[in-house]
């Protein structure tokens, strides 16, 4: 059976991050590093000047009858709304054309990605934790998937999927016929583009978070798994894999809580990730879902 | 060929008129596949008038919408209890007649363990039927619960409704 490392070593062209994303992560996990270069990073890449513009003159953040310019927008809406979108901007569209095998259409992930990665933000706020962090960590959370949509047809996965047990997790499903899963390897790749460990823990763990007094247990990854339910529950990028996760035990008592505010983060989530796609204009229509 | 009746009409792109999450559309247009993808705990409704050939197709995602109570942001078509008098309205305002109308029911799946006291896909089943049996409406064909994502999509020409979860699909009505 393969290891995580050789199943990447046999991907002829392993999913890279963009540069911008990775400066960005770099200012994200180092707190002295000069603001100002969040400006410089936006001002030289077109798609994210673009998208900081589309941002600065819609609805939620412009003012009618006003076109802001680059400049304006960067000093209206802050460098950690910058760093957001930028990361968004970078980051979804590596989802773009992935996910057939898991018989999702193309847009799904990046669609899943962006809704995860609202709804961690959402939750790292109301706990006072580190949203910027849990946005990044739920938008990458399912990057393995990219790297075993490269190894299996949907006949295959569809296959795999229906013979197998379904009280049991997907992981183990993922397990059996490639070797790893998905957590491992997105963890593992994060690690090859050198991370933060906190990010790199959040996607290995986006399933499994560690319980408060357990080795590696950590807010983040907490936060990453509460999101990632929430998009489950609402059928986001759910394909051949369905709801076959579990949900920590740890997560549902503390974090989700109560009925009514899991369902109040479906509900927002749901309505913060319509607007961001008209904001970002992006190419994730409805029928994208599956 | 839809007409303006209801608000929620919508043509048909290459045949499909795809209905999202927190969403519905009614169509008088027998040529028209109603689609809705990826319902996970969500559940998606279909009615349809074998006469009249008028169907609909609602996506809820959650049971009750007290949640949203007061939000300038709130979507009847979110919550069981509010989209579900919607779907039938706007069938009814295209002309199909409610003692004739099919209605089937997908989805409501839930997390594989410990989901504990929110049963999210479970009470939206268990509204639905609340709401059908307050109003004396019975459900033709339903597949619910489990943990798999399933895609329901009915054909406007005689109303049958199919089901597709990973990979296979299967016909749920008529029976």
């Amino acid at each position: 059976m393969a290891t995580v490392n050789e199943l990447l070593d046999r991907v002829q062209d392993l999913p890279a991050l963009p540069g911008p994303a990775l400066r960005i992560i770099n200012i994200l996990n180092n707190p002295d590093t000069d603001l100002n270069e969040v400006e410089r990073i936006i001002k030289t890449d077109e798609a994210i000047a673009m998208t900081v513009l589309r941002y600065a003159n819609s609805a939620r953040y412009g003012r009618p009858g006003r076109t802001f310019s680059l400049r304006e927008s960067i000093a209206r809406l802050g460098t950690k709304t910058l760093m957001k979108i930028a990361l968004q901007c970078q980051i979804c569209p590596m989802f773009s054309q992935t996910g057939t095998s898991y018989g999702l259409q193309l847009g799904a992930m990046q669609r899943g990605s962006l809704a995860g990665a609202i709804a961690a933000e959402e939750i790292a706020r109301d706990l006072e934790l580190e949203p910027e962090l849990c946005f990044l960590g739920a938008l990458l959370r399912d990057v393995g998937k990219i790297v075993l949509d490269m190894f299996a047809t949907p006949e295959e996965m569809a296959e795999a999927a229906s013979y197998s047990d379904t009280s049991a997790s997907f992981l183990q499903i993922e397990e059996q016929v490639f070797g790893a899963n998905h957590a491992e390897i997105g963890a593992e790749l994060a690690s090859r583009w050198n991370l933060p460990e906190r990010i790199i823990e959040a996607i290995r763990r986006h399933h499994s978070p560690q319980p408060p007094g357990e080795e590696f247990n950590d807010p983040v990854c907490d936060v990453v798994h509460a999101a990632d339910v929430i998009c489950l529950w609402t059928g986001i990028a759910t394909g051949f894999d369905g709801l076959q996760y579990p949900l920590a035990a740890h997560v549902r008592d503390g974090i989700l809580g109560t009925r009514d505010r899991a369902e109040y983060y479906m509900t927002n989530m749901w309505a913060r990730l319509t607007e961001a796609e008209a904001e970002m204009n992006a190419d994730t229509a409805k029928g994208m879902t599956a | 060929m839809a007409t303006a009746a209801a608000t929620y009409t919508k043509p048909a792109t290459d045949g499909k008129i795809v209905v999202g999450v927190a969403d519905m559309a009614v169509t008088n247009d027998p040529t028209a596949f109603l689609v809705t993808y990826a319902l996970g705990s969500c559940i998606g409704v279909t009615v349809y008038d074998p006469v009249a050939k008028i169907g609909g197709l609602l996506h809820f995602m959650l049971p009750s919408s007290k949640i949203r109570k007061g939000q300038d942001d709130s979507n009847p078509l979110m919550f069981a209890d509010t989209g579900v008098p919607l779907l039938f309205k706007s069938v009814g305002n295209l002309g199909a007649v409610r003692n004739r109308l099919i209605v089937c029911a997908a989805g409501g799946a839930e997390v594989l363990t410990n989901d504990g006291h929110f049963k999210i896909g479970s009470r939206n089943r268990t509204i639905l039927r609340k709401l059908f049996w307050k109003n004396n409406i019975l459900l033709s064909a339903d597949e619910t619960g489990g943990s798999i994502s399933r895609t329901l999509t009915m054909n406007m020409s005689d109303g049958s409704i199919t089901v597709r979860s990973k990979g296979k699909e299967s016909v749920l009505w008529p029976q």
